[in-house]
């Protein structure tokens, strides 16, 4: 009875230390978070430019309909990204600095997703405004992982058509 | 007709009038930051109109590290817009050799696209390194048997005239053109860029007519009124050959 209950003990303790050790083995480094991403961004990144190719001439010549369904694509798409890399371990100390990050990008993907919609009504004006925000969140998400080094996970206006 | 295209009409997705951040980029501890606009940003939809272009770029390290050396610059530039230098002067390199800014001035004035401003560090053996700030005058000029900006910098302290050869070339993608120049050549191997800030523009009369340097339009649909364009890119190539680039997005409006 005694051996069975250190024994218990024992099991319990190492359970324990494994569940409270895990993230810690689990957390990568930044170099590691960096590659694992960009191999999540770059199919994304190429399948957004293939998406957007000839949206700036659909709306130059105002197909805005044809336009809206490329800008559809382009959010799924972003939107696939951000979940897959938001579930990637993310390395302790820069837990805050990607925090950040993550809310420009939800906020790109929320801008993405009005502008498919404002398209989709016909109201062109209204989906400027929004793409200047977009890319000004674009710009301050940049700002926030300039550290990184991204390029695939970095945002650039040239992808999009 | 020397007018061919260039600069920068504008690649169109809806857009407001950007306001002018700079980007930046980041590779290993190097960090690039390139700004600029495009004056002015009301312009008509379906004609160029003269424009002056303004790009500052800059170069440092996130920890202070002593900086690379920069053996070649590129700057892409839009491929849609015009760059006419038709009846405007050519300003020959050696006429700039030992000038300083007056007289380089009075050889090649009527040349004269741009000004600026020019830093960097510099690193002579067996010395503390010192930075040295220029004056910049871009002039149009001939490189290599074609089109290009001859870049005159001059420094009073330590006195130093450089001149900069950047070659017109034809870029690729959405940045259609491409001033180039090699700096090893000209500078040698002791100078680190840290920044530089340019401003090309140039009205000027031909047979006439009145001409601009550079013009844009912004082809929007008629019922917009403001647009996104990419307006430049910069490139490094680094010694050891390791490349830094970013690009920059503006906003145009439509005239009435």
């Amino acid at each position: 009875m005694h051996r069975r209950t250190i024994a218990i003990t024992l099991l319990l303790a190492a359970s324990l230390l494994a569940v409270a050790t895990a993230p810690a083995a689990e957390a990568p480094t930044r170099d590691e978070y960096v590659e694992r991403l960009e191999k999540v961004c770059k199919p994304d990144a190429l399948a957004t430019q293939r998406a957007m190719k000839g949206a700036r001439a659909d709306i130059q010549a105002e197909r805005l309909p044809v336009a809206a369904k490329k800008f559809a694509r382009a959010t799924l798409i972003f939107g696939s990204t951000v979940k897959q890399i938001s579930a990637v371990p993310r390395p302790s100390a820069d837990a805050e600095r990607l925090r950040k990050w993550f809310t420009y990008l939800k906020r790109q993907e929320s801008y993405l997703r009005q502008i498919t919609e404002q398209l989709r009504q016909d109201h062109a004006i209204k989906a400027q405004r929004l793409t200047a925000r977009f890319i000004h969140s674009g710009n301050l998400a940049n700002n926030v992982v300039l550290a990184f080094g991204f390029d695939w996970c970095s945002f650039k206006f040239s992808r999009y058509g | 007709m020397r007018a061919i295209c260039v600069v920068a009409a504008l690649a169109m997705v809806i857009g407001g009038a950007g306001a002018a951040h700079g980007e930046r980029t980041q590779k290993g501890n190097l960090i690039l930051r390139l700004d600029g606009g495009l004056s002015p940003l009301r312009l008509p939809r379906h004609h160029p109109a003269p424009v002056t272009v303004h790009l500052e770029a800059g170069l440092h390290t996130d920890d202070g590290s002593l900086l690379p050396r920069v053996t070649r610059i590129e700057l892409g530039l839009p491929a849609k817009g015009v760059v006419s230098t038709r009846g405007l002067p050519v300003c020959p390199p050696r006429r700039l050799r030992d000038a300083k800014p007056p007289e380089a001035l009075a050889a090649c004035r009527g040349a004269l696209v741009g000004r600026g401003r020019l830093k960097a560090l510099v690193r002579v053996p067996k010395q503390d390194p010192f930075e040295i700030e220029t004056r910049l005058l871009a002039f149009n000029g001939r490189v290599d048997g074609g089109r290009g900006v001859i870049l005159h910098a001059y420094a009073a302290d330590p006195p130093t005239v450089v001149v900069l050869p950047f070659q017109l070339r034809q870029g690729s993608g959405r940045f259609g053109l491409a001033l180039v120049v090699k700096l090893s050549p000209a500078l040698g191997p002791w100078p680190r860029l840290e920044s530089f800030e340019m401003t090309l523009a140039r009205r000027y009369a031909y047979r006439g007519r009145a001409r601009s340097y550079l013009s844009a339009s912004c082809p929007i649909p008629e019922r917009q009124t403001a647009g996104f364009f990419s307006l430049a890119h910069a490139g490094m190539t680094l010694a050891g050959g390791r490349q830094i680039g970013t690009a920059i997005t503006r906003g145009c409006r439509a005239r009435r």
